[in-house]
């Protein structure tokens, strides 16, 4: 009881606070911005043809409506709220008639796909070969796997990817070079098939950075691990070396690890703009690039308020289950 | 009794190069000692002196830097003598737990703070015996109850204990396979005196219910007094006096094991105590002849650079000190030509 008033209840407040800011944020920034998508989606249905000055503004006030734009700012943000709260994101602006909610679920899936999977994979072979490395650091495939991380680390992703694009995509056209898939959709193996040749460059290229992360994370902490007073013991009781690894070092620097998968996790939301606009990925990323350079204020709002739901409720699920992991939190 | 450990001119030294600059610190310079069968060995000492280092070498849990230069330790199980600095790892995990246990220093730090208590006496009973989880449980529960410890502390974690709480699961923790030799280093740093107290007595009550030998290190002689049956106290990494506990502490021989005992604080007078001169030499770089004539108020000309030898006054009782070689007429080694 003293838990969940003391502990629970303040973390889901905080939570929705968190939202609510984010939602507001996400409200006022576009309206900062000089780009009016009024103005530019008159001016380009007046490129062509003149309009009388009447239509014009029957044509501008139409759009303001459709666009929630109307009233004062406060109209605007009390709307804006009702329609977050129903769940409509509205109208997307350079896709119009097309719904924000039909684009988001357009990328999402993709982008879920793609990213989940890497950074699942990375968390679990970087945990897995960087605690190995912490432990056992005078051996020789220590070294070399240190030396290429470390080489591979710094080198920036758009470098990484672009290498792999052009040549396992170009020079050895092993894989596709654009797009999530290709065929007909449908729940063929063939499809499927076609989904993994075109997610596998950009997965590995995700892969590579963030395992060479998580590489060395993992070997920081067990470093430090390794040294304190409770492994030195278990080690002079001569306890199995596989039992130290598993229940004394791992157990204890699993807890940074899960916040940093749960928050990575929670970041899929956004989408990986850059990866997927190198190797043309369907996902999220694109979408909003797409609704950043069309200024589509309400795709911006949407995938953006997708995002930080997606993190704060991603770092309160790590608060929530953190009394599980780490004893000493639950008296707090 | 029969002897149960037997060092033999021990020196381990820590031997570090950095940036092309060698360093060897003496810790332990030149240290012979026996260990009864069934005793309770006290070493004392002011920090820094070796005595931590010593132990790791006596249990063999040194590790580089630290090297074993010269010297043997011994371990005399009945019929086998074992020598320590030559045991294969597999050899000294196998001994390790069954017959040579350890309590460490600052036992804060050393219960892995995710494992409730009773889990982690199963990791360290299941790695020296064939035990299912539930008979490991019952063996805690058991041994825990008879050391007089709430029960309530084997589903706790370490940190809703409270130190002296910690200390002693720690005790109870190295002392469950009934090891024959029990290490225990600075048991009660950091506690309370009536902590204390609790400590000194479950380490009393596991020796006399189980016969083990016990070498205890602190530098608090109180402790010493209330345990220990030989104290040997230990200065700049060499034994400078060894005996029975009340010969050591009533008529000490060697000024250093005399400033350690009257820097103890008494009750009943409220005077300056006398604390020891100067400090504890560097290691790396001890003084010529006796260790201690720097700070010794009594040193006379051939401390400066002749290194006293070990003079038995009685079967127990051994100092190296040039005022006692005197005292007794003894001639050193050195000047007999």
């Amino acid at each position: 009881m003293t838990l969940l008033k003391t502990y629970i209840i303040p973390r889901i407040l905080q939570w929705a606070l968190v939202i609510f800011i984010g939602v507001t944020l996400t409200f006022l920034i576009p309206r900062l911005s000089p780009i009016n998508p009024v103005e530019q989606a008159v001016s380009r249905l007046t490129a062509f043809q003149t309009l009388s000055p009447e239509a014009t503004i029957a044509l501008r006030e139409s759009l303001e409506d459709l666009y929630g734009l109307k009233g004062s700012l406060f109209d605007q943000y009390i709307a804006f709220w009702k329609r977050v709260l129903s769940g409509d994101l509205g109208p997307s602006f350079s896709s119009f008639p097309m719904s924000v909610n039909a684009m988001i679920a357009n990328g999402i899936w993709w982008s879920i796909g793609l990213l989940g999977t890497a950074v699942v994979l990375s968390w679990v072979l970087g945990i897995f070969l960087g605690t190995l490395a912490g432990y056992f650091p005078n051996r020789l495939w220590t070294r070399v796997m240190e030396s290429i991380v470390i080489v591979v680390y710094p080198v920036p992703y758009f470098i990484i990817a672009f290498t792999l694009l052009m040549l396992f995509a170009y020079y050895l056209p092993i894989f596709p070079l654009v797009g999530g898939a290709s065929g007909t959709p449908s729940f063929s193996l063939g499809y499927f098939g076609s989904i993994l040749r075109h997610s596998f460059l950009p997965a590995i290229s995700v892969i590579i950075g963030a395992t060479a992360f998580r590489f060395l994370m993992a070997k920081a902490l067990t470093t430090s691990e390794r040294t304190s007073d409770y492994v030195t013991y278990a080690e002079i009781a001569a306890l199995p070396k596989r039992k130290i690894l598993g229940v004394f070092i791992i157990r204890n620097t699993m807890l940074p690890q899960v916040t940093d998968l749960a928050l990575s996790l929670g970041a899929i939301f956004e989408g990986a703009l850059i990866t997927e606009i190198v190797f043309s990925y369907p996902g999220i990323g694109s979408t909003l690039y797409n609704g950043i350079i069309s200024a589509d204020y309400n795709l911006i709002m949407g995938i953006t308020l997708l995002s930080i739901i997606g993190v704060a409720t991603a770092s309160l699920l790590v608060d929530l289950t953190y009394p599980l992991f780490d004893p000493r939190v639950r008296l707090r | 009794m029969g002897n149960l450990v037997e060092v033999e001119n021990l020196r381990a030294y820590y031997i570090t190069q950095a940036y092309g600059v060698k360093r060897t610190v003496r810790a332990v310079d030149g240290i012979s000692m026996t260990i009864r069968e069934g005793e309770i060995y006290g070493i004392a000492g002011e920090s820094g002196c070796g005595k931590s280092t010593l132990l790791r070498v006596l249990m063999a849990a040194h590790k580089p830097p630290l090297t074993v230069v010269e010297g043997t330790v011994k371990y005399v199980f009945g019929e086998m003598v074992v020598n320590a600095l030559e045991m294969s790892e597999q050899e000294i995990s196998d001994l390790r737990w069954k017959e040579i246990s350890y309590v460490p220093q600052g036992s804060m730090h050393v219960l892995n703070p995710v494992r409730r208590i009773q889990d982690q006496f199963h990791d360290f009973i299941s790695a020296h015996r064939q035990v299912s989880k539930r008979e490991s449980r019952e063996m805690t529960r058991k041994y825990l109850t008879e050391l007089g410890l709430p029960e309530s502390v084997l589903t706790a974690y370490p940190h809703q204990l409270s130190g002296g709480m910690r200390q002693r699961v720690t005790i109870a923790l190295a002392t469950i396979l009934w090891p024959r030799l029990i290490f225990v280093d600075e048991p009660t740093t950091a506690l309370d005196v009536v902590v204390q107290r609790g400590v000194i007595q479950l380490l009393k009550d596991v020796q006399e219910r189980e016969g083990s030998t016990i070498v205890l290190i602190t530098h608090d002689l109180g402790v010493h007094a209330n345990l220990a049956e030989r104290i040997a106290v230990l200065y700049a990494g060499q034994i400078v006096e060894e005996a029975d506990a009340r010969t050591i502490l009533k008529t000490p021989r060697h000024p250093y094991t005399h400033y350690l005992i009257h820097s103890l604080p008494d009750l009943d007078e409220r005077v300056e105590r006398e604390s020891i001169p100067g400090r504890p030499p560097a290691l790396d770089n001890p003084p010529s002849g006796c260790r201690f004539h720097p700070r010794c108020p009594l040193a006379i000309e051939k401390c400066k650079n002749l290194e006293p030898q070990m003079v038995y006054l009685n079967s127990n009782h051994r100092v190296a000190c040039h005022l006692v070689t005197e005292e007794i007429g003894l001639v050193h080694d050195a000047e007999k030509r």
